[in-house]
């Protein structure tokens, strides 16, 4: 029967890449029993003998906390493996030699430790006494780097040795404080009388009981009954009296240190501290001042760089749609049905269309963030800022994924356990911009401002953005009061993003949108259509649209807008690109040469587009947002969200245009 | 205090930059990711999901623009063990 060679260690510590150097490709990949992880087995050969390898899940401890730890755990602890390899990364030692220490603890004496990414070790400037490691851990350490192949032939000279007893292997075990000590020396005394003591180590029971390990108490439980291992748990409970807190973080501490006293007998020369391209970057990107100013820089040069590029293909494809309608238009007979076509589909699906240049480079300029690393910044900056408002720590999250769409940024709230911050992110998210009302906040500047159109785009964010913090403010001090919550963002390094992935990325989601266009924005524009044309054509005041329209104008007015301004806002609720839809159909501009933007700058002023972008972005979210607010908060949540967004949006519209129409005298 | 309960009580009182802890402790980058990840498997903080999760589950998904933010880097959450860790002091 061939013995049994283990690889365990950390995740991404090359145990894969050793795995592959040490079986070549007699490799076979299933399933741990029972569950759905992946199982990889492979044939080593050495001198004629045949070894099975089995490469353990990756793990940072051996706590039953998952099932990648449980599988490792149980797989060492049922004494499967004849040899176990545990795999160490030579450039981070500590929370590597944390495994090593969990897997000592168990009493296990057939290991070696392989020393991977030794290169790396040594371009960090960290060398080693190898002889002293393996006399100080007392098993034996064998350097290697699994990519190019060095140390394996060594490496599995010492498995073989270990696998025959010809090394004598002697490990070391943690040391923790006397009062630990005297608990796991009494815990094992106990321990000593049951059947336990015959398979397993007594010590490393003792120390999983004092974690309160819930397989380790389970065992135990049944060995020793009720009335014993109350008395332990008891004893534990006085324990953790005592230190004020659980065990498990006490002994992970000391053990941590443990870690540290070994590792300065035999590392001679430790990493130097050098400040990277992303440490240099991060120092700015992150700064609370200029991390701001960054960040504001960044999407207004965004904005510049989409409206530069896209601007003129927009403008092309407005006109396209213009003389396509026109001349389709002049083959179909039946009037009904050329104003459905030509008005309705053509004017309004392609109005929305005809900003899909605009749409891909948003697209493209968003993912090359993303790929940057940058949005994990921008992220960071976000979130200082959200906390000095009293949004709940955990809150950013939604609030960062609403960037992208509401919904699944409302159903994110879920992570919030308090059910206070739940309801104030919920109320409150529908105010950050999502990328649907990006998109009409981009046509709107595109078309009305010929100069700073970057600038009005930013401004409309800000605004946006500063009243959803203002409402977080007076929410959560008057009305809904949570806790923090506290959490870590961890930041990747920059990367310079491939342009493959850039374009394929932002195709897969511009072409999304041309499936929305094709659907739900279809569907709105030919109900428009029907509004605009029946009972009577718009234009004599008794089209339903314009009936609809004009009893909401006396609000609308107020904030400068028109009855058609109504009638858009009312369908932008079914999607936000509606808005500019509506127009298209009611300026019938399939039907008409003059592309949209220019009908549109002839009707409104550049203050009105400016409230008419303003009021889009933060009046009722759309129905899947309210659907989904529902969902997760209840009707009387969703109705007030709505409420609360459309009253701050009618009082912002008003203050806006009167203060725009002062300025302007 | 010690590095690992340190850490943890630095993400507790507000700090989310793991560079900011390191240059708090006056250890590396590295380690402070390091005893993260230790956190994690002890099941003091875990991680957010993030992005494709959410979407995966949104009712919009088959019409929405594909617009969820994809969000690199990682979120770690402090876990409900806090709380009943938090009742032994008090």
């Amino acid at each position: 029967m061939k013995k049994v060679i283990a690889l365990a260690g950390n995740p991404n510590v090359g145990k894969t890449t050793l795995f592959n150097a040490l079986t070549g490709l007699r490799q076979h990949v299933g399933n741990w029993p029972g569950v759905t992880v992946e199982k990889k087995e492979g044939i080593m050969k050495y001198k004629g003998r045949e070894f099975l390898v089995v490469d353990l899940p990756g793990t940072y401890s051996l706590t039953a906390h998952s099932v990648d730890e449980l599988i490792a755990r149980n797989f060492i602890l049922n004494g499967n493996a004849d040899v176990i390899v545990d795999v160490v990364d030579s450039s981070c030692l500590m929370r590597n030699l944390f495994l090593t220490m969990e897997i000592l603890e168990m009493g296990v004496k057939n290991i070696v430790i392989a020393l991977n990414k030794i290169d790396l070790a040594e371009k960090k400037g960290i060398t080693f006494n190898f002889k002293k490691m393996e006399k100080v851990l007392g098993i034996p350490v064998v350097p290697t780097n699994a990519k190019d192949g060095t140390g394996i032939e060594d490496l599995k000279r010492k498995i073989v040795a270990v696998a025959d007893g010809r090394i004598t292997v002697n490990p070391v075990v943690p040391v923790y404080d006397d009062i630990i000590e005297r608990e796991i020396s009494h815990i094992s005394e106990i321990l000593k009388e049951t059947a336990l003591a015959e398979r397993y180590n007594l010590r490393w029971l003792a120390i999983k009981l004092l974690t309160r390990d819930e397989e380790v108490i389970k065992l135990v439980l049944s060995h020793l009954g009720h009335e014993k291992m109350d008395e332990i748990l008891h004893h534990i409970g006085e324990l953790e009296e005592h230190y004020k807190k659980s065990l498990d973080i006490i002994i992970a501490n000391q053990k941590y240190e443990f870690i540290d006293n070994l590792i300065h007998q035999f590392v001679t020369h430790f990493a130097e501290q050098k400040e990277t391209l992303t440490d240099q970057l991060d120092r700015i990107l992150t700064h609370p001042v200029y991390g701001m100013l960054s960040l504001l820089a960044i999407f207004y040069f965004l904005f510049k760089f989409v409206f530069t590029v896209g601007t003129p293909l927009q403008e092309s494809l407005d006109s396209f749609f213009g003389v396509l309608g026109d001349n389709i238009g002049r083959y179909i007979v039946n009037d009904t049905l050329r104003g459905l076509i030509v008005d309705g589909i053509i004017g309004g699906v392609g109005s929305v269309l005809s900003f899909f240049p605009l749409v891909f480079l948003l697209f493209v300029a968003m993912s090359l963030l993303e790929d940057s690393g940058y949005m994990a910044r921008a992220a960071v900056v976000m979130e200082r800022i959200m906390r000095k408002f009293n949004l709940p720590g955990k809150s950013f999250i939604p609030m960062v994924l609403a960037f992208g769409c509401n919904v699944p940024a409302v159903m994110a709230t879920r992570a919030l356990d308090d059910e206070r911050d739940r309801i104030l992110t919920m109320i409150i998210n529908p105010l950050v911009p999502c990328s649907a009302r990006m998109v009409v906040i981009t046509f709107l500047a595109g078309v009305f401002f010929e100069r700073h159109k970057a600038l009005v785009a930013i401004s409309i964010y800000a605004i946006s953005l500063g009243l959803a913090l203002i409402s977080a403010l007076i929410l959560s001090r008057f009305v809904i009061k949570g806790e923090e919550s506290p959490f870590i963002i961890e930041l990747p390094d920059y990367l310079i993003p491939s342009w493959k992935s850039v374009v394929i990325h932002s195709w897969e989601r511009s072409k999304e949108f041309l499936k929305k266009a094709g659907t739900v924005i279809l569907a709105g524009a030919v109900a428009i259509w029907y509004l605009s044309n029946y009972p009577q054509p718009v234009g004599t005041g008794l089209s339903y649209a314009e009936i609809i329209g004009r009893a909401l104008e006396p609000v609308t007015k107020l904030m400068g807008l028109d009855w058609k301004a109504a009638v858009s806002l009312i369908f932008g609720i079914i999607a936000k690109e509606n808005v500019i839809a509506t127009y298209g159909v009611i300026y019938g501009i399939g039907g008409n040469e003059e592309a949209l933007g220019v009908l549109m700058r002839q009707a409104m002023s550049p203050l009105q587009a400016f409230v008419l972008s303003l009021v889009t972005t933060l009046y009722l979210p759309c129905i899947a947002t309210i659907a989904a607010i529902r969902a997760e908060g209840g009707t009387k949540w969703a109705l007030v969200a709505s409420l609360y967004n459309l009253i701050l949006a009618t009082v912002i519209g008003i203050l806006v245009y009167h203060l725009g129409l002062f300025i302007m005298g | 205090m010690a590095t690992i309960e340190e850490v943890l009580e630095l993400i507790k009182s507000g700090y989310t930059n793991p560079k900011e802890i390191a240059r708090v402790m006056g250890i590396s980058v590295e380690e402070v990711s390091g005893i993260i990840k230790i956190l994690e498997s002890l099941g003091y903080i875990e991680k957010v999901k993030l992005g494709s999760s959410v979407c995966n589950r949104c009712p919009m998904k088959k019409i929405c623009s594909g617009s969820c933010i994809h969000f690199k880097g990682q979120i770690y959450q402090i876990s409900e063990k806090n709380s009943s860790n938090s009742s032994k002091t008090t």
